[in-house]
């Protein structure tokens, strides 16, 4: 038993990086009705140069290159809009784009090492289960910017005109909404985001150039899994991706284990009411 | 065969008997390709390999020992056994008479029927031990210039064996070299009175690694074995470990021996036994700090020991081009000569000899054990 | 008349492999990369048929074909099978895994359904790398043999382009039939579909399961050409390059994907290799997509569409305001 929760709880901090990169997508989704698959690689460059940099700089400098990324996705998705495209998809593609050449940039000025910090956390001890700190800060940072993210969302004006920019583009600049002001500031905000989700990776475990589409596609799922409209449930996707793992790892075998993640959004899907907005024509 | 086809061939043979004949002949360079991991997740070795290479070929300025002129042309394999097979079908289309590379054991099992087709030898710097099964019909035509995963993990089981634990835990990463490592270990392990109690495995990008060291705790492992090559994950299950209270000597494979591993990871590791071919960085024999200085007059850190594997391709190519003074080097003329190719010039230790029955060459005594001392990887006599 | 006016695809497809296979299979190189481009634009034509025909954006296409590649690899090298033996079962494994699985998810917003084909893509990939003795595990299948009277890549090359020729041939068909019109409508309005008795899910899960045993089909092909089949060869990241080929030559055009593939894949030979090559393919996408946002087809029909709006207004059929309500 003790071991079971052991592992639930250790699965319930990891989640907390999911929940940190889905918070992005599920952000812009709510702005945009896109999803940057960019944020692995946001991630890893905030990464790379808090590691080169070091120290407390090292860390603004990540977020700041990471957030620099974002600012050229942005751009993109002006471009884009101003050329005439309305599908999601489009900018979406266009972020696998950015990530292949973020993802190689790395790998061409930093070569092929790992980003390694030895960094090490005084940990707790919870009836007999060894916490490191630096884990249970992951879950409190995670917890706060959604929260927060969430409030903004449903309970502010701010969100308020995000959400419209989203269903009704024109309807909201009729409505004197900056809507490509908004959506440009959620891009920056989902870069900030996802460089703080690659500085915790960092120090809690180590990043390398391979890291951008896994990071990316973890984060998709857990913005996916419990509904994508509300950065809360990112969270809860995140630790539920967490929990369902760590115990995978703990009790199945390796290729059990490695499926579980799968198994289990299929799961949570299959058992979705069907979407309104597929039947109201939401397809592209 | 018709009466047109047999003139042509009378033409192209009197065409290169002429060519032959020649003075010319001798002096065009000889072309070798290099068929590299440039990118994906297979770089970490591959840009290495490629690093050492263009060290090496600047420094020989093109020239063998024995004064031939030679030159040298890279390809991208991206990690990716189609593209390899892409790369290599290139690389002949360009004329190469040797293939050092692919880097990767799928990308040699998937360039092997090319490489027999248009007769070509490839020389592997990779340790997958399928790319020398004598079962493959494309066996002549492939040479090992690593030592075999088997040689490593036997090498590394050896020297935890010397300690005091019986039960072993291992973690792997989830892809061929993990998998290969684990699979040998069960296998070795017995012979050596080590028993293999657990296994945990995660993929490359997996950000928390405590789940996995809990299971090898609980599964009660006095050491625990790493079958990594990403050195992020090698980092992050150490410190897994520590948190989770895994308190245990740790042995890793020779894929974890980068100096970014090293260097960055912290006091934890101290004590840490990592097998490793060659120990340029930091314990070098004369022939490797010889490299190693090549390197950085070339600008460039020795990483580990992948710059060596590179070289070890290389040299053999050299080798065998040196062996074949004053004749026509074909791809076939390289094949035979590798066959029989001993004790060339190269900057690893050990004794290499292939032969029609051993195309492996590299064996044990190319590898040493290091302990990390001071963030470094330092040789164990 | 109307039978080649309604396969025109087919017919300028055909024309162009007649045409180019010829001069391209008098380089070896050359010869390898068309077979190689063909197999990939089978791919990108089933995530055509998926994405552009059903609106299921598919993450898990290369999974598909593997499974393709792996029943080709297991009938013949463990069980002997003789060859084209093993076509069927490629092209029905996938099938009888994505039918059921696009029952399942097809109901869903198209984020979802993608996750969800992400999801089966890598349960797929997972099981045939753990299946350790019966499929190869992580070291895959060498040694897989020709398929009979094909043996030199000049002649895989043809047989794949065939191969692609007749798939655009049944493609065509299918969108000229009763259902191809149905999924056109389901694209653009479920409900509508739903009111003319359509049933969405149904056929959404049918052309889904076709377009996965396309992909199985240009499975069989790579691993009887290749005759090395191994986790790597046909791995996620091919999924994701046979959607962005699909798309930049235009996913809901018959020859788009087609386009695509010819295209992103040229670039990656052209441009300079090695650690900066994800550079210049990123920005290279991404220059594409801001041309081309419905892909180069689209582009193109755009095009003539303003060409003939032009010189009808020359004519004096229509205003300048529909002219410019016309442009994209």
């Amino acid at each position: 038993m003790i071991h079971f929760v052991e592992y639930v709880l250790r699965g319930a901090l990891a989640g907390a990086i999911y929940a940190l990169l889905a918070a992005p997508m599920s952000l812009l989704f709510a702005t945009a009705r896109t999803i940057d698959f960019a944020v692995g690689a946001y991630a890893l460059i905030a990464a790379a140069v808090a590691a080169t940099i070091g120290g407390i700089a090292g860390a603004e400098a990540g977020l700041a290159a990471a957030m620099l990324s974002a600012a050229i996705m942005s751009l993109i998705f002006v471009g884009l809009k101003r050329l005439g495209c309305e599908d999601g998809i489009v900018f979406a593609l266009a972020s696998f784009g950015l990530s292949a050449v973020i993802e190689s940039f790395v790998l061409w000025y930093w070569g092929a090492r790992s980003f390694i910090v030895s960094y090490v956390a005084a940990s707790w001890s919870l009836g007999g289960i060894r916490l490191d700190q630096q884990g249970l800060f992951n879950l409190l940072i995670a917890a706060i910017v959604v929260v927060i993210l969430h409030v903004v969302v449903r309970h502010s004006s701010l969100g308020r005109m995000m959400r419209a920019s989203a269903v009704n583009a024109v309807g909201a600049t009729l409505a004197a909404i900056p809507v490509e002001g908004l959506q440009m500031g959620v891009y920056l905000a989902g870069g900030l985001l996802a460089g703080l989700a690659g500085l915790l990776v960092l120090y809690s475990a180590g990043i390398d150039f391979t890291a951008p589409l896994g990071l990316t596609l973890s984060g998709f799922g857990a913005a996916i899994v419990f509904g994508v409209g509300s950065p809360l449930r990112c969270l809860f996707g995140g630790i539920a991706m967490g929990v369902a793992q760590a115990l995978a790892s703990g009790y199945l075998s390796e290729a059990l284990s490695a499926m579980t993640p799968f198994l289990f959004i299929l799961l949570v899907l299959s058992m979705r009411p069907a979407d309104t907005e597929a039947l109201a024509g939401g397809r592209p | 065969m018709n009466l047109r086809m047999l003139r042509a061939l009378a033409i192209c043979v009197g065409a290169v008997a002429m060519i032959a004949g020649s003075a010319r002949a001798q002096d065009a360079p000889v072309k070798i390709g290099a068929v590299l991991s440039l990118s994906g997740p297979a770089a970490v070795f591959g840009i290495p390999e490629r690093d050492a290479i263009q060290a090496i070929v600047a420094k020989m300025s093109s020239t063998t020992k024995g004064g031939r002129k030679f030159e040298i042309s890279f390809y991208d394999d991206k990690s990716n056994p189609t593209e390899a097979t892409r790369a290599v079908n290139q690389a002949i289309n360009d004329k190469v008479v040797a293939i050092v590379g692919p880097s990767t054991g799928s990308g040699i099992l998937a360039a092997g029927p090319i490489a027999q087709r248009l007769s070509t030898p490839l020389i592997g710097p990779a340790g997958t031990l399928a790319i020398t099964d004598p079962k493959n019909e494309f066996y002549p035509w492939i040479f090992r210039a690593a030592p075999s995963d088997a040689s490593d993990v036997r090498a590394i089981l050896q020297d935890m064996a010397k300690g005091n634990a019986k039960k072993v835990g291992i973690f792997y990463q989830e892809d061929a070299y993990g998998k290969t490592g684990v699979d040998l270990a069960r296998e070795v392990g017995p012979s050596l009175g080590l028993n293999v109690v657990e296994t945990a495995s995660a993929p490359y990008t997996a950000t928390d690694l405590t789940a996995q060291a809990t299971k090898l705790r609980n599964a009660g492992a006095q050491a625990v074995f790493l079958q990594i090559s990403i050195a992020a994950l090698g980092s992050s299950f150490v410190k897994a470990a520590r948190q989770v209270g895994l308190s245990v000597p740790i042995y890793a494979n020779a894929g974890l021996a980068q100096r970014s591993f090293a260097e960055n990871v912290g006091n934890e590791v101290e004590g840490l036994r990592i097998v490793s071919i060659g120990n340029l960085p930091y314990d070098p024999t004369p022939g490797e700090a010889e490299l190693a200085k090549m390197l950085e007059a070339a600008g460039k850190q020795p990483q580990g020991w992948g710059e060596l594997t590179g070289s070890n391709a290389l040299m053999a190519a050299l080798g065998a081009i040196d062996r074949q003074k004053g004749k026509d080097i074909t791809g076939a003329s390289m094949r035979e000569t590798l066959e029989s190719l001993c004790d060339f010039d190269k900057f690893a230790r050990g004794r290499v000899c292939y032969s029609a029955k051993d195309h492996d060459g590299w064996h044990e005594d190319a590898l040493v054990i290091t302990e990390v001392r001071n963030k470094q990887f330092r040789s164990v006599p | 008349m109307s039978f080649v006016a309604r396969r025109g695809n087919t017919l300028v497809l055909a024309i162009c492999v007649l045409i180019a296979l010829p001069v391209v299979t008098r380089n070896a190189v050359w010869t390898d990369s068309a077979a190689l481009l063909g197999i990939y634009a089978l791919l990108a034509l089933s995530v055509g048929l998926s994405y552009g025909q059903a609106g299921i954006l598919t993450l898990s296409q290369a999974a598909f074909a593997s499974l393709g590649a792996y029943a080709a690899a297991i009938c013949t090298v463990r069980w002997g099978w003789p060859p084209l033996a093993d076509l069927p079962v490629a092209l029905l494994l996938p099938a009888l895994i994505a039918f059921p699985v696009a029952r399942l998810v097809a109901r869903l917003s198209p984020l979802a359904t993608a996750l969800s084909t992400l999801a089966i893509g890598s349960i797929i990939a997972i099981a045939i790398r753990s299946a350790d003795d019966f499929t190869g595990g992580y070291m895959g299948i060498a040694g897989v043999p020709s398929i009979g009277f094909v043996k030199a890549p000049a002649s895989y090359a043809w047989l794949i382009w065939a191969m692609v020729v007749i798939v655009v041939f049944l493609y065509e068909n299918l969108c000229h039939s009763a259902y191809g019109r149905a999924l056109n409508v389901l694209r653009f309005d479920q409900a509508r579909a739903a009111a003319d008795g359509v049933n969405p899910p149904m056929l959404v899960s049918a052309a889904f399961a076709i377009s996965s045993s396309i992909a199985g089909v240009s499975g069989w092909l790579y691993a009887h050409y290749i005759s090395f089949v191994s986790p790597e060869s046909l791995d996620a990241h091919l999924s994701i390059s046979a959607l962005l080929m699909a798309v930049v030559g235009g996913a809901e055009f018959i020859l788009g994907p087609i386009l695509g593939t010819l295209l992103l894949d040229g670039l990656t030979r052209l441009l300079p290799a090695a650690e900066l090559q994800g550079v210049y393919y990123g920005i290279a996408l991404i220059v594409i997509l801001l041309v081309a946002r419905r892909g180069i087809f689209g582009l193109i029909e755009g095009g003539l569409a303003q060409v003939r709006q032009l010189r009808r207004s020359r004519s004096g059929e229509v205003t300048a305001l529909e002219i410019e309500a016309s442009r994209p």
